[in-house]
C-alpha cells in the first residue's frame, strides 16, 4: 500500500514521537474514523467477498463464513451468463486505442497551443477549453447519426472515434508545457530539432509526470465509459465489460454472487491501478482540479 | 552585425517559423466534429419531430421546447434530476470531508484508512451500480438480509419511490465520495503548517481549527467539488438504468434517463424531444461552470 507511510522526511515520525502526538480525544476521533470506514468499506468488502461463496452464503453466516465454503463457481457463472471474456478484450482495445490518440493527439494540440507563436492562438485555446464544459450526454444524439451513416455502429472503432480527441488532457499537458521554461524549447530549435522531433524528445520527458497523469486518466475513462458504448453497440460480444455487468445485473437478478463475482472480475485492473499509482493520483488532481 | 541582435532575430525565426501551429489540426478537427458540430445539430433537431418510422423529418418550431417546460412529466424529471445531484453532492462531500479532517493528524491504521477511503475511486457509474443492486435488490439484496439476521425489516429500497431516490443518490455520492477524498487529500497537504501550528498556539483545535482555518483555506478545492459533483448528478444515467430502469411508475427519470428513453428506447425514436433534453442540459451545465469560474477567479485576481 503506497500511501502506508507518507514518505517526505518532515512527515515521518518514529514511533515513540507518534505515541507523543495522540492527544485526549483521539480515541473518540478513532471511534468516529472507524464507523465511517466500516461504511464505506462495506461495498468494498461485499464486492470482492460475496461472488467467494456460494450464493447467500455470505450474508447469511453474518458476513464470515468458514473459509472451506470459499469458491470460484460464480465466476465461472459469471462468465457463462454474459460474453465477459469477449467483452473484456473490446474493454483493453478501447482503452490502448483511446488513451494512445487522446495523448498523441493531446500533446500535438498542447506543444501547438503553448511554443509557436501565432494568430488566434488565444482563440483556439478558449474553443479547447469550452469542450470541458459540455456535457457528453447531449453530444450522443448527433453523433449516434453520424457514426451510424458511416456505417461503424457496433465495432470497436465506432466506441472509440468520438473520443480520440478530448478537451481535459490537452487542458493538463498545456498547463505541464507551459510551466516549462521557454529557453527549453528554444535551445532544442536551435540546436535544429524541428518541431515534432522537439515535442517528443524534449518537452514529454520534461514533464513526464504529467503525461502519467494525463494516460491513467484517458485509460481510466475508457475503461469506465458506459452510456455511449451502451448506445453504439448490439451484440453482446461487441459490447465493452461495463455495459457487460449492466446485461449480467438483468440477467442473474436473483443470484447476486454471480453479480458481485463479475462486477470484481471488471474491477480488479482499476482498483490496482488506484492502490498502486495512489500517490500520483493525489498529485495530479491537485494541480488539475483547481484552476 | 553583432552576435546579440543575430540570436534575437534567430529566437524570433524559431517562435514563428515551422510546423507548429498545425499541430493543433488533430485535435481541432476532431472536437470539431464530435463536439461542436454536434451541439449544433442537437440544437437543430430540437425543432423537428419525428415522422412514422422515427426520422425527425417534420419541422415543428418551438413545440418541443414548450412541452418541456409545460408538461408535469418533464417537471417532475428536472425535480428528480436536481434532488439525485443535490443528495449525493452533500452525502460525497460531507463524506469524504470529514474523513480527510479526522484523518489530518496521524491515527494508528492511518495508512490502510486512506485506502479504505480512496478505493471507491476505481468504481465505474456502472460497477458501483450492479454491487448497490448485490446490495438494495428485493428480497436478495444483501443488506436487508443482514438486517433480517438481527430481526431489523429493511426498507423496500428500490421500490419505493423516496427510498428509490434515496438508493441511486448513495450509490453515486459512494463512489464518488473517492475522488473528492483524493482532491481533498491533496488540498489539505496545502495548507501551511505554520499556520495550523499558530492557530493550535491561540487554544484552536478539533472542529474550530477545522471551521476557522482549514475549511476556508481549502475552499479552491470544495468549490471545484461541490460545482462538478452537482453537475455529474445532473447527468445521471447509469444508476438509474442499472438500478431501477426509472421507476417505480417512473418517480426516478432523470434527464438523461428520459433522454435515452425517448431517442433509443422501446417506442418510436423521438430524437427531437429527447435533443430538447440534451441541449438544455449544456444550457444549466455551462452557466453553472460560467458561475464557478467567476467565483474562483475572483478570488484568485
Amino acid at each position: 500500500m503506497v500511501l502506508a507511510q507518507p514518505s517526505t522526511p518532515k512527515r515521518t515520525r518514529r514511533p515513540a514521537a507518534r505515541l507523543r502526538t495522540l492527544r485526549a480525544g483521539d480515541v473518540a476521533r478513532f471511534a468516529v474514523v472507524l464507523v465511517l470506514m466500516l461504511l464505506m468499506g462495506f461495498p468494498l468488502y461485499m464486492t470482492f467477498a460475496t461472488g467467494l461463496f456460494p450464493n447467500g452464503v455470505l450474508v447469511r453466516s453474518g458476513l464470515f463464513p468458514p473459509l472451506n465454503q470459499l469458491t470460484l463457481d460464480n465466476v465461472a457463472l459469471a462468465v457463462r451468463s454474459i460474453p465477459l471474456g469477449s467483452q473484456y478484450v473490446v474493454s483493453l482495445c478501447v482503452v490502448v486505442i483511446q488513451t494512445l490518440a487522446q495523448l498523441v493527439t493531446a500533446a500535438l494540440a498542447a506543444y501547438a497551443l503553448v511554443f509557436p507563436r501565432w494568430r488566434g492562438r488565444a482563440i483556439a485555446f478558449g474553443l479547447v477549453i469550452a469542450t470541458l464544459a459540455v456535457p457528453g450526454e447531449s453530444l450522443v444524439i448527433p453523433n449516434y447519426e453520424l457514426v451510424s451513416q458511416i456505417g461503424l455502429r457496433d465495432t470497436i472503432f465506432g466506441i472509440v472515434v468520438p473520443f480520440l480527441a478530448v478537451g481535459y488532457p490537452i487542458f493538463l499537458l498545456r498547463q505541464a508545457f507551459a510551466s516549462l521554461p521557454l529557453e527549453l524549447w528554444e535551445a532544442a530549435r536551435l540546436d535544429g530539432c524541428g518541431d515534432v522531433r522537439a515535442l517528443f524528445l524534449v518537452i514529454m520527458p520534461a514533464c513526464r509526470n504529467q503525461v502519467t497523469t494525463a494516460a491513467m486518466w484517458s485509460a481510466l475513462a475508457a475503461w469506465n465509459g458506459f452510456f455511449w458504448p451502451l448506445l453504439i453497440t448490439d451484440s453482446p460480444a461487441n459490447r465493452t465489460v461495463q455495459v457487460g455487468l449492466s446485461q449480467l445485473v438483468t440477467a442473474e437478478t436473483t443470484t447476486p454472487s454471480v453479480i458481485f463475482a463479475g462486477t470484481a472480475l471488471v474491477l480488479l485492473p482499476t482498483v490496482i491501478l488506484v492502490i498502486v499509482s495512489q500517490r500520483l493520483l493525489v498529485s495530479g488532481l491537485a494541480s488539475g482540479a483547481v484552476k | 552585425m553583432n552576435s546579440i541582435t543575430r540570436s534575437r532575430t534567430l529566437r524570433q525565426r524559431v517562435r514563428t517559423a515551422g510546423v507548429g501551429p498545425w499541430l493543433l489540426l488533430p485535435a481541432a478537427v476532431l472536437l470539431a466534429v464530435f463536439v461542436y458540430r454536434p451541439l449544433f445539430r442537437g440544437v437543430e433537431l430540437s425543432f423537428f419531430g419525428s415522422d412514422l418510422i422515427g426520422n425527425p423529418s417534420r419541422f415543428v418550431g418551438l413545440a418541443n421546447w414548450v412541452e418541456f417546460f409545460t408538461t408535469p412529466d418533464f417537471q417532475r424529471t428536472l425535480w428528480t434530476s436536481l434532488l439525485i445531484a443535490v443528495l449525493a453532492m452533500c452525502m460525497s462531500v460531507g463524506v469524504a470531508l470529514s474523513c480527510v479532517l479526522l484523518l489530518r493528524r496521524w491515527l494508528p491504521g492511518r495508512g490502510f484508512f486512506q485506502v479504505v477511503f480512496s478505493l471507491p475511486f476505481a468504481y465505474s457509474a456502472a460497477s458501483a451500480s450492479a454491487v448497490f443492486f448485490g446490495l438494495f435488490a428485493p428480497s436478495v439484496g444483501g443488506v436487508n438480509l443482514l438486517l433480517d439476521g438481527i430481526g431489523i425489516d429493511g426498507p423496500p429500497w428500490l421500490q419505493q419511490p423516496a427510498w428509490a431516490i434515496f438508493s441511486i443518490a448513495a450509490t453515486t455520492a459512494w463512489y464518488e465520495s473517492g475522488f473528492a477524498f483524493l482532491v481533498l487529500i491533496a488540498a489539505i497537504k496545502n495548507v501551511p503548517e505554520e499556520l495550523i501550528e499558530a492557530a493550535e498556539l491561540d487554544g484552536a483545535s478539533g472542529g474550530r481549527l477545522s471551521w476557522s482555518i482549514l475549511i476556508p483555506l481549502m475552499r479552491p478545492s470544495l468549490v471545484f467539488l461541490l460545482v462538478t459533483q452537482t453537475i455529474s448528478g445532473l447527468q445521471t444515467f447509469t444508476q438509474v438504468y442499472v438500478l431501477t430502469r426509472g421507476g417505480p411508475s417512473n418517480t426516478t427519470t432523470t434527464l438523461v434517463f428520459q433522454l435515452y428513453q425517448l431517442a433509443f428506447g422501446q417506442g418510436t425514436p423521438d430524437f427531437g424531444r429527447a435533443s430538447v433534453i440534451g441541449v438544455f442540459l449544456v444550457i444549466v451545465v455551462g452557466l453553472v461552470t460560467l458561475v464557478q469560474f467567476r467565483i474562483t477567479h475572483r478570488k484568485d485576481a
